[in-house]
């Protein structure tokens, strides 16, 4: 009896340590390990559904990227508990350790790594054919585009091509942890625009517009080359793109339905969430009927009411709600841009035809732009202008700004076009900077080899 | 590899066992009687021969002792605890023996686990604190850690917060979040809960909260003893998990002799301990006429101060008609309720010489002082020892513990209960008139997320856990002076979260309800072979040596669900009955550690002590190339006492010197940190993969260093005795997240870096003042100092925040210790304007941010305890207090009750005041009011904010003495009744009373949880302390 406890004991014992290796050699059953990803065309297609996702973080254009940018400017305020970091954007004196801007700034760069991996890794998937390889490439070089824009323009000086203060261009994933200095405004560009190019000549496929397309590149290339100042060019991608009759305009009875339906056709560019995979921008702009304004964190600047008074027939008026508030939020107002409290999966609209059209109308300028200037406005409800409503560039420059504001409020648009055009002082206030600063912590993880932006 | 040398160990184990050692034959019959006070019958005492271990027994419950012994004379030694030794001689002619043994007051013969092995107190070289049951028993308490609050030297123990069933903050030298060994079983205290208790408004996870310790899955009234490892070579025999300190409980066992039945009980109530006085609804009216009033005289004086645009009619026009409704609502009084406590403990205690048995059950019912919260847990315990033979004998310990928690909501954050009421108006009423809760928005206060008692009862959030953990192992003889033991151990554990946001509640409004289910369950299975060998070499060499091998192994599942969107008054709260599940996870993990284990203790006649460990331990946290780990420890004794120089003294009678140095390490670094990983996402209604971080194949375990130097001293015999340790330990390769350039995709990588250096100096001291017939006075006390410096980081200078949307409150400096708060630094009050001022550190004419500086650290300078214990005739009393000094509280919440008046923007278009930021504390009574006021509350203001939320305003002391609990009890022996054994009745106090200038609820805080020491110290409105009353009975029969 004794004796035959012991033994089992000792087997037992014995037969523990036969498996002492797989004790030890224990691997995630939740993840991939990075170094398979890409052995399969099944990984790489995974990773490209991954690479949207990382545009989808919250910090980015899961919501907060483009609200952080318009409550910065006169369309918009901060509510919050009064949170420090959230009144420094209302206050537009963002100290270098806003939590809000480092977490943008992190997220756009993970955005970055995940495109690179794409494009760095591409090519040594065994198995994938040429049409699937170039257009997957063109998609992840249209989002690292993106993505080094949206750096460029809310950390950089991209109204200044002589300046210094470009972004840090990373192309690979080799050395993730050496520290990236900043290159010059003109080189940004240049990687910008060479990456939207090249993807331009691999897209081959149009997925829909959840989807990087080549009417997606060129439109961001209208974009940039508008920013950039390459006139004639923005005027011919943004043709191309309007003629792509996949997109349409809605009219004064529609438009609204950009907002409620999803990939509708005005977008070019449109990340879609669900109910299991929702987007800030309900929470953060609306959250509910009742909400105080400690509830929600990006709020409507009572100078768009003024705004929009100015402009009884436009109908986008409707899209932002000055009445129906908590007492707390007056005289400020809440966008209804991102309604669906229920659901929560509100679009983010990265690039609409809208926005398009008003490209066309500046890049063209004064004579030969206004009509596209007046197609945004009579299928919003307004009367066209003609030229003696727009004596000379200057009040041209300010007629399309005055439409780009009606139409992209709350899309995360205004703070660039003010800077871009030089008027940030003259509508935020004397010595308010156009653009963020580099996150403390980008400077003190590099060394200080990241340079931060004049003014901070 | 090392699975080989494995392999080696277990043969040679198992031909060992096949080395019978042949055992002489008996030559004497020795019996007799053991008897202590009063002549009344000592069960259990060892009785053995001198130098020959293997001929022992032990008497029973009359006891009798019998025993047969080979040589025809020697010595009988006559040993149990409490009892001092006696030796009698034995030959031919002495075979029979009445011993009377005299209680003891030393503790040197006190039998101490020291890990893996038992040794006794005399003979021990580490830093070994030991505490008994009798020290903790009967406390109103639901976790160890908490039992032994103030009682032990070098070990700071901090209530956070008084949520029952709370997590605590245990630090150990300054090490934090012990490793505890529960029979064997190495666990960690850890929450496996998956709610968090911090919310903000969007429903995001802002700060971790309150946390639920597992630790309290062990009953405190099942534990005999409880010793803790603190210097690393104590420690170190539990390797690569030691670095901060190992606490050892031991449960009950059986033991020789009728069997004893014990009932414990108590009941009692539970108040907050001190309230934080609030201003009732004319002060409330008051503050902000005064703040007009101050506002309108600075107008006068100076327009330009005042925002462009400013209509000064906002200080002059009436406050409107809901500013006079006459309605005071003491917010704190609705919220908090006088709550009762129960603890019902049935055991029974026996066994005979073959087989022991201890079984137990308990229930203990604790109601939260905050309404609607509630703690309920049943333990049951069965230890069992059975003897197959003289030389194997097996056993087995197991428990069952069953608890459910009500939690409370966003215990100890914004949005919380106690927060929510903390700001709330005195002129809003509970409930309307018809009966509905109240509109928070309506009333005078926009700090309120919701209607402080709608949040504590329509937020309905369960927590219920389920735990095993077992243990069935044997004891062979093997032969003489060698012991094998194999143990099996398990540890089950099944948790469940389920919360539920009512649809009338603000957070469950916009969608119609909404709910999570959690659920955790682990399983972790331990394996232990042990050999021990003892022997004794030309009578005064005694040596004891051990090696072994252990494998554990722990696998866990955890699964979340979200959903919301809940049938309209259905009342249904079952996650199967929403409309939409918003998101749904099912994580797997799991982690493995195989060890090797040796130790050997060696001394001459108790003279010289010598004491060498090592464990060699492979991790599946690490790389493989990097998995295993040694860990090794030497410490040396020398009793001076038993040198010729010293032996003759009267009064001392046992000194000893002692030193060690060891190594430990801790792996909770989490499980596959080392490799990168790409994690599921999706989009479009696709699932995809995305990157999850950058894996640092060098990540190691962290390393405690540690120097220890102390002293064991016992005067008159054990009439005093303590210990006085001074100690210096380096914890290196610390787990930091390092900065990375954002250009890496990531923003931190885990890698190990650091330095932190604990020094401390420990002293305690327990004594016998007064010790008569019917009188006795036992004390003791003990006090450490603790130093902690951070001698290196990866990145220096590391701001943290307690929130992550708040400013930041910490800093992670060299040459500061950890949990060090930043901020701007307050100078008082300018008795001419009333406004406060700040130190202008970079002189540059403005106050912000860059003027930061360190203000204090949440860690205190010295801390310890003060114990006495009297008995007269059947009479006992006993107060226990604790004591803290120097360390500063970042009272956060107090930016909400001190804002004296101010306004966020809350008046209409009309400039009339509908709405104040919050209510204020009475506190601000003292406020400046007239030029030439000595104050160091600033002036009241509408308009502007007169403080500085992240200044040393909000620094407050937090030193403090706290009465930790008063008991008075009468024993009634019945001198005959054969009914009953004993029986005591007990009244109690728990916390009777802080002294302390600390304003909030209490200093012993940290809003941010049981395992958080980077941002200790912060109360932003914690789960108040309760006082706790309560009347016991302990029946034994």
């Amino acid at each position: 009896m004794r004796k035959n406890i012991i033994f089992i004991f000792i087997i037992f014992a014995c037969f523990s340590q036969i498996s002492c290796k797989k004790i030890l050699d224990l691997v995630s059953p939740n993840e991939v390990g990075g170094n398979t990803v890409f052995t399969n065309v099944a990984g790489l297609r995974s990773a490209r559904i991954g690479m949207y996702n990382t545009l989808q973080d919250r910090n980015y254009y899961g919501g907060y990227f483009p609200l952080i940018a318009e409550c910065y400017t006169d369309d918009g305020t901060t509510g919050g508990y009064d949170v420090i970091d959230l009144n420094e954007i209302a206050y537009r004196a963002v100290s270098p350790a806003n939590i809000y801007i480092t977490q943008s700034y992190n997220a756009i760069y993970n955005t970055v790594y995940t495109a690179n991996k794409i494009i760095n890794n591409i090519d040594q998937v065994p198995g994938l054919v040429k049409v699937e390889h170039d257009n997957t490439l063109a998609e992840a070089l249209f989002v690292r585009a993106l993505a080094d824009f949206d750096l460029l323009r809310f950390w950089g000086q991209h109204w200044d091509r002589s300046s210094t203060y470009g972004i840090s261009i990373v192309n690979n994933t080799d050395a993730p942890a050496q520290p990236v200095a900043r290159s010059t405004v003109e080189q940004s560009y240049q990687q910008i625009i060479g990456d939207l190019m090249q993807a331009a000549t691999l897209f081959n496929n149009y997925q829909g517009n959840q989807y990087a397309s080549l009417s997606a590149a060129k439109a961001l290339l209208a974009r940039v080359y508008l920013y950039h100042g390459d006139m004639a060019q923005a005027v011919l991608m943004a043709t191309d793109v309007i003629s792509d009759h996949t997109f349409k305009l809605f009219g004064v009875a529609d438009f609204p339905k950009i907002y409620i339906d999803k990939l509708t056709a005005e977008s070019v560019f449109e990340l879609v969430f669900d109910p299991q995979n929702t987007s800030a921008y309900n929470a953060a702009t609306y959250l509910r009927g009742n909400a105080l304004r400690s509830d929600v964190l990006f709020i409507a600047n009572t100078n768009l009411h003024t705004f929009f008074e100015s402009r009884p027939a436009d109908k986008r008026s409707l899209l932002v709600d000055f009445i129906h508030n908590d007492v707390s939020i007056e005289p400020d107002g809440r966008t209804q841009k991102y309604r669906g409290e229920t659901t929560k999966d509100n679009s983010a609209y990265v690039i609409r035809l809208a926005e398009i059209y008003l490209i066309r109308a500046e890049a063209k300028g004064r004579t030969a732009g206004l009509t596209d200037l007046n197609t945004i406005r009579t299928s919003r409800g307004m009367t066209a202008l003609t030229a003696a409503d727009v004596p000379d560039d200057a009040a041209y420059l300010n007629a399309v700004l005055d439409e780009r504001r009606a139409e992209l409020n709350f899309e995360g648009h205004r703070l660039f076009d003010l800077a871009r055009t030089g008027k940030v002082e003259a509508v935020l206030g004397s010595g308010i900077q156009p653009i963020m600063p580099i996150p403390q912590r980008e400077i003190d993880g590099t060394g200080g080899v990241v340079k931060q932006n004049p003014g901070y | 590899m090392k699975s080989k040398c494995l392999w080696r160990i277990s043969l040679l184990m198992v031909n060992i066992l096949f080395l019978h050692a042949a055992f002489g034959q008996s030559a004497l019959v020795l019996k007799g009687k053991v008897t202590g006070k009063n002549n009344t019958p000592l069960a259990g005492v060892t009785v053995l021969v001198k130098e020959k271990t293997n001929e022992a027994t032990q008497t029973d419950a009359d006891g009798m002792f019998t025993l047969r012994v080979s040589g025809s004379s020697g010595t009988l030694v006559f040993s149990s605890v409490g009892y001092t030794n006696k030796e009698m001689p034995f030959n031919a002619a002495a075979v029979s023996f009445s011993v009377q043994l005299d209680e003891s007051v030393s503790v040197l013969n006190d039998i101490v686990l020291t890990g893996y092995i038992k040794q006794k107190k005399s003979d021990i070289t580490g830093a070994i604190s030991s505490i008994r049951n009798k020290d903790f028993k009967d406390q109103p308490v639901l976790n160890i850690a908490q039992s032994i609050q103030g009682k032990i030297a070098g070990i700071l123990v901090t209530s956070p917060s008084g949520t029952p069933g709370a997590g605590l903050l245990v630090s150990v030298r300054g090490a934090n979040n012990p490793l505890y060994v529960v029979d064997g079983v190495p666990m960690t205290s850890e929450s496996n809960s998956s709610l968090s208790t911090s919310y903000n408004t969007d429903g995001e996870v802002q700060g971790s909260g309150q946390n639920v310790s597992s630790i309290s899955d062990i009953n405190p009234d099942d534990i005999e003893s409880i010793e803790v490892l603190k210097d690393a070579s104590s420690a170190s025999i539990y390797g690569a998990r030691a670095a901060n300190g190992v606490v050892l409980v031991t449960t009950k066992r059986g033991k020789n002799g009728k069997t004893d039945f014990s009932f414990n009980s108590f009941t009692g109530i539970q108040n907050v301990a001190r309230k934080i006085p609030f201003l009732n609804s004319d002060g409330f009216v008051a503050l902000e006429e005064d703040a007009r009033a101050q506002d309108l005289k600075l107008y006068q004086q100076d327009p330009s101060q005042f925002p462009a645009g400013f209509d000064p009619a906002l200080l002059t026009n009436p406050l409107p008609p809901s500013w006079h409704t006459g309605v005071n609502t003491n917010w704190l009084d609705e919220i908090f309720h006088t709550a009762p406590i129960h603890n019902l403990q049935l055991s029974a205690r026996g066994g005979n010489d073959k087989t022991k048995f201890f079984i137990a059950g308990n229930y203990f019912d604790q109601t939260g002082i905050v309404i609607e919260n509630f703690y309920k847990r049943g333990t049951f315990r069965m230890n069992l020892d059975n003897k197959v033979s003289n030389r194997v004998s097996i056993g087995a310990s197991t428990s069952f513990t069953y608890s459910r928690n009500r939690r409370s909501f966003n215990d100890d954050t914004y949005t919380g209960v106690v927060t929510n009421a903390i700001g709330a108006s005195p002129l809003e009423p509970v409930y309307s008139k018809s009966g509905n809760y109240s509109n928070y928005a309506s009333y005078q206060a926009s700090w309120l997320s919701d209607n402080p008692v709608k949040s504590a009862k329509d937020i309905i959030a369960f927590t219920t856990s389920y735990r095993f953990i077992g243990t069935v192992f044997v004891d062979v003889d093997v032969m003489k002076n060698l012991k094998f033991r194999s143990s099996f151990s398990t540890d089950y554990t099944n948790l469940t979260d389920d919360q539920f946001f009512d649809p009338i509640t603000t957070d469950g409004q916009s969608v119609g309800g909404k709910a999570i289910k959690g659920l955790f369950r682990n399983t972790t299975w331990l394996n232990e072979n042990t050999l021990t060998y003892q022997n004794t070499f030309a009578g005064k060499n005694h040596l004891t040596a051990l090696g072994g091998f252990t494998v554990q192994s722990s696998r866990t599942n955890t699964s979340q669900i979200h959903a919301q969107g809940f049938p309209e008054g259905s009342g249904l709260q079952n996650i199967g009955s929403a409309s939409t599940i918003t998101s749904a996870a099912d994580l797997n993990t799991g982690w493995g550690i195989v060890s090797l284990i040796g130790r050997a203790n060696y001394d001459y006649d108790g003279k010289y002590l010598f004491s060498a460990s090592a464990r060699y331990d492979g991790s599946s946290r690490f790389d493989p190339s990097g998995r295993w780990g040694l860990f090794p420890a030497a410490s040396a004794g020398w009793v001076l006492t038993k040198e010729k120089f010293l032996s003759s003294s009267k009064w001392l009678t046992s000194l000893k010197l002692r030193v060690s140095y060891g190594l430990s390490g801790d792996n909770e670094i989490g499980d596959f940190q080392y490799l990168s990983y790409w994690v599921p996402a999706r989009y479009d209604g696709l699932a995809g993969l995305r990157p999850r971080n950058i894996g640092n194949s060098d990540l190691t375990w962290q390393r405690n260093k540690m120097f220890n130097i102390g002293t064991d001293y016992e005067i008159l015999n054990g009439k005093i005795s303590g210990s006085i340790e001074y100690f210096r330990g380096n914890r290196t390769k610390l787990l930091a997240e390092a900065v990375l350039p954002a250009t890496s995709g990531f923003s931190s990588i885990t890698i190990n870096s650091g330095n932190i250096q604990n020094t401390g100096v420990e002293f305690s001291v327990s004594a016998y003042p007064i010790k008569k017939q019917n009188f006795t006075w036992t004390t003791s006390f003990n006090i450490s100092y603790l130093k902690d410096k951070i001698l290196s980081l990866y990145s220096n200078n590391e701001l943290l925040s307690t929130y992550a949307d708040l400013f930041p409150s910490h800093i992670l400096q060299v040459g500061q210790p950890v949990g060090t708060f930043w901020g701007i630094k307050f100078l008082g009050i300018d008795p001419q304007t009333g406004n406060p001022t700040f130190d202008d550190l970079n002189k540059d004419g403005v106050i912000d941010n860059n003027d930061q500086q360190v203000l204090g650290k949440a860690t205190p300078d010295y801390f310890g305890g003060w114990t006495n214990d009297f008995k007269y005739k059947n009479w006992d009393a006993s107060i226990a207090t604790q004591f803290s000094v120097g360390n500063k509280v970042y009272n956060l919440i107090k930016g909400t009750y001190m804002t004296l008046g101010w306004s966020d923007q809350g008046w209409d278009a009309n400039n009339v005041l509908y709405q104040v930021y919050a209510n204020n504390a009475t506190l601000v009574n003292r406020r400046w009011e007239k030029p030439g006021d000595q104050t160091d509350i600033p002036r009241a203001s509408l308009v502007f904010q007169n403080y500085i939320e992240n200044s040393s305003q909000f620094i407050e002391d937090g030193s403090f003495f706290r009465i930790r609990t008063v008991n008075v009890g009468y024993t009634y022996r019945p001198k005959t009744s054969k009914v009953f054994t004993s029986l005591r009745l007990y009244a109690q106090v728990q916390n009777l009373h802080v002294f302390t200038k600390y304003y909030g609820f209490d200093p012993e805080v940290s809003s941010n949880g049981g395992d958080s020491p980077q941002t200790a110290g912060v109360d932003y409105a914690a789960y108040p302390q309760a006082r706790t009353f309560t009347f016991g009975v302990n029946f034994n029969f």
